[in-house]
């Protein structure tokens, strides 16, 4: 059995050599790269924010509207149903979204950017 | 159940995790297959992967148990430990995979240009990593006392000797095929008894004892400081997990990373849709569990108290099964992740030394298992992601997205995360349960925002710190790879 011996990369960083990188350090590259990371940020915290709106908006109406909860949906009470099972499709419809506007985001900064090297 | 049947079931699940893992032995050659896998694990294995290690025994047997106790209250865990992932895939899970570090020490340290920051964030994972690996210990005594009957310390000391063995084994890509297969298994132990109970209370009339509203032992209901300290630890304290982490390196790009993220998503709400319903259960047809202090147990002694006989028997041994699943692959990710960064910072990196620092990873929360008691599982769980929110998830975030942040600005933040968070942990354990005030139960309301603040307020007054390679770190960080990735 042959035995290799694993040399842990303190840093696994980079060199900066490409041309590709240097070009993105420059001045105008970094217009992009700022931008880039501005809408990824805008977007993340736009995703989170409608998230924790609807996880909050659940409890708010159970106890907005009496009797709700105690509603029995196929033998089950409709709070069990909502906190138990009703949350989990809205985290899938939010990150499905968000990952369809983050690629979008770095296709847009990759025509920007490629067209100048 | 019969003791037999419990120890046939802890058998054939230690046999299979250790024959999977010495297969993946024979392909872990090199030191990227050692660490991270060689970052080729296509996305829907990595993502079973992920929920195989993630699904611990805080999921599989704290959350029925919580549930049990105190009804729609405890339905925040498990939907904390999914939307967790949601946050994970919003802030960190491309921008880290595309750092190119293996671990969190490694990334702070790539960063913040800084040995001492590594160091810090360095003993922040070991500390989150023992203190994970303790509740698994406990669930597994637990079990291993309610199903055979054998004193508790051999359940725990089970794992410990598998988990070991398979670790120093193979690695990390033997541990990607355990953990995939082991997610699959949790999921069938826990859907296939709820399936058969619900059919069988459909066609005979089992009484029914009590109403889901009702709490058994009387507990009263948690107010909204405490549900909303819950979620702030469940959400922001997930994507600082190191072993969560470590995950994302075995991704070949940023996009990938995001993709397998939604996969995990996906794969954990149809779990927990499980342990509610088996949390449900107890409650209406077995509340007589929570006054015997084994509300934990629920999972393991509910198939036997509604069905009984040989299918009972059978449903049981299967959820006895999936149990030890939980304790094994959780306990055996975070070895691997606590190992890394171990061997790497105090004994070089070789492979003699991932394997030594494996056995003092396991071993240690053997020793703390041994000493403390076993709390609600799901309970001491949550309190070890509002450690991580407090610690690891500042820096984590701020690195990421704030250019401004220092290397004095990090250390500041996570030593005092650690240090409040840390101290309201120790100071509820000597209260005891009954004497602890709330905010100090549920901490991390106000650990995490004190964290932010330090880490923030610290940088700007050390701002002349930010490190020179900043330009170059954050454009790495959050460009996409180029079509044709050009790294291996």
């Amino acid at each position: 059995m042959t035995r290799v011996r694993v040399t842990a990369p303190r840093s696994a960083a980079r060199p900066a050599s490409e041309p590709r990188e240097a070009a993105e350090e420059s001045a105008m590259g970094q217009v992009f790269v700022r931008s880039l990371i501005r809408s990824q940020l805008r977007l993340a915290l736009v995703v989170a924010g409608g998230f924790l709106l609807i996880l909050g908006a659940f409890p708010l109406l159970l106890g907005a509207i009496p009797g709700l909860a105690e509603t029995r949906i196929a033998g089950i009470p409709f709070d069990w149903l909502l906190l138990g099972a009703g949350i989990y499709p809205v985290t899938g419809i939010s990150a499905w979204l968000y990952i369809r506007s983050a690629t979008r985001n770095e296709a847009r900064y990759r025509d920007l950017a490629e067209d100048r090297w | 159940m019969s003791p037999a049947v419990g120890i046939a079931a802890i058998a054939a699940v230690s046999v299979a995790t250790a024959v999977i893992g010495f297969y993946g032995l024979r392909i872990s050659r090199t030191t990227g297959d050692f660490y991270v896998a060689s970052r080729t694990v296509r996305p829907w294995w990595n993502a079973s992967a992920i929920g195989g290690e993630y699904l611990s025994a805080a999921s599989f047997l704290g959350v029925a148990g919580l549930i049990l106790l105190s009804g729609t209250d405890a339905l925040w865990y498990p939907v904390g430990y999914t939307a967790g992932y949601l946050m994970l895939l919003l802030f960190v899970a491309a921008p880290l995979r595309r750092s190119g570090a293996y671990t969190i020490p490694d990334f702070t340290e790539a960063r913040l240009d800084s040995l001492a920051v590594r160091r810090v964030t360095s003993l922040a994972v070991v500390i989150v990593g023992w203190l994970y690996i303790v509740p698994q210990l406990h669930g597994a005594a637990l079990t291993i006392r309610t199903t055979t009957g054998l004193p508790p310390w051999v359940g725990s000391t089970a794992v410990v000797v598998v988990v070991c063995l398979t670790v120093v084994a193979g690695g990390m890509r033997s541990i990607t095929f355990v953990q995939a297969f082991q997610y699959w298994l949790k999921l069938t132990a826990l859907a296939v008894p709820v399936i058969f109970m619900v059919l069988v209370l459909g066609g005979n009339d089992f009484p029914a004892e009590a109403a889901p509203a009702t709490n058994p032992t009387g507990l009263a209901p948690a107010g909204p400081y405490q549900n909303i300290s819950l979620l702030v630890a469940l959400l922001f304290g997930t994507l600082g997990l190191p072993h969560v982490l470590v995950r994302f390196y075995t991704n070949p790009d940023g996009n990938s990373a995001r993709r397998t993220t939604l996969i995990v998503l996906g794969l954990l709400s149809v779990f927990y849709l499980f342990p509610t319903a088996f949390g449900l259960l107890g409650r209406v047809f077995t509340p007589g569990l929570a006054h015997t202090g084994q509300a934990d147990a629920v999972v393991l002694l509910l198939p036997g108290r509604l069905i009984g006989g040989p299918a009972g028997e059978l449903l049981s041994a299967l959820v006895v099964a999936g149990a030890f699943a939980a304790f094994l692959s959780t306990t055996s990710g975070l070895v691997v992740s606590l190992a890394g960064v171990i061997s790497q910072d105090v004994l070089g990196g070789s492979v003699r030394g991932f394997r030594l620092a494996a056995l003092v990873s396991a071993t240690v929360p053997l020793g703390l298992a041994f000493m403390t008691d076993s709390l609600a599982l799901a309970g001491s769980v949550g309190l070890v992601f509002a450690f991580t929110a407090s610690t690891i998830c500042p820096v984590l975030l701020l690195g990421i997205w704030w250019r401004g942040l220092t290397d004095a600005g990090a250390i500041a933040g996570m030593v005092t995360g650690g240090v409040l968070c840390g101290g309201a942990m120790v100071a509820g354990t000597v209260l005891g349960a009954a004497g602890t005030p709330f905010w100090l139960a549920q901490p991390a309301a106000w650990t995490v925002p004190a964290a932010f603040a330090v880490m923030v307020l610290t940088s700007r007054a050390t701002s002349a710190r930010v490190p020179r390679t900043i330009t170059r770190v954050m454009t790495r960080l959050h460009t996409p790879e180029r079509p044709l990735a050009t790294e291996r």
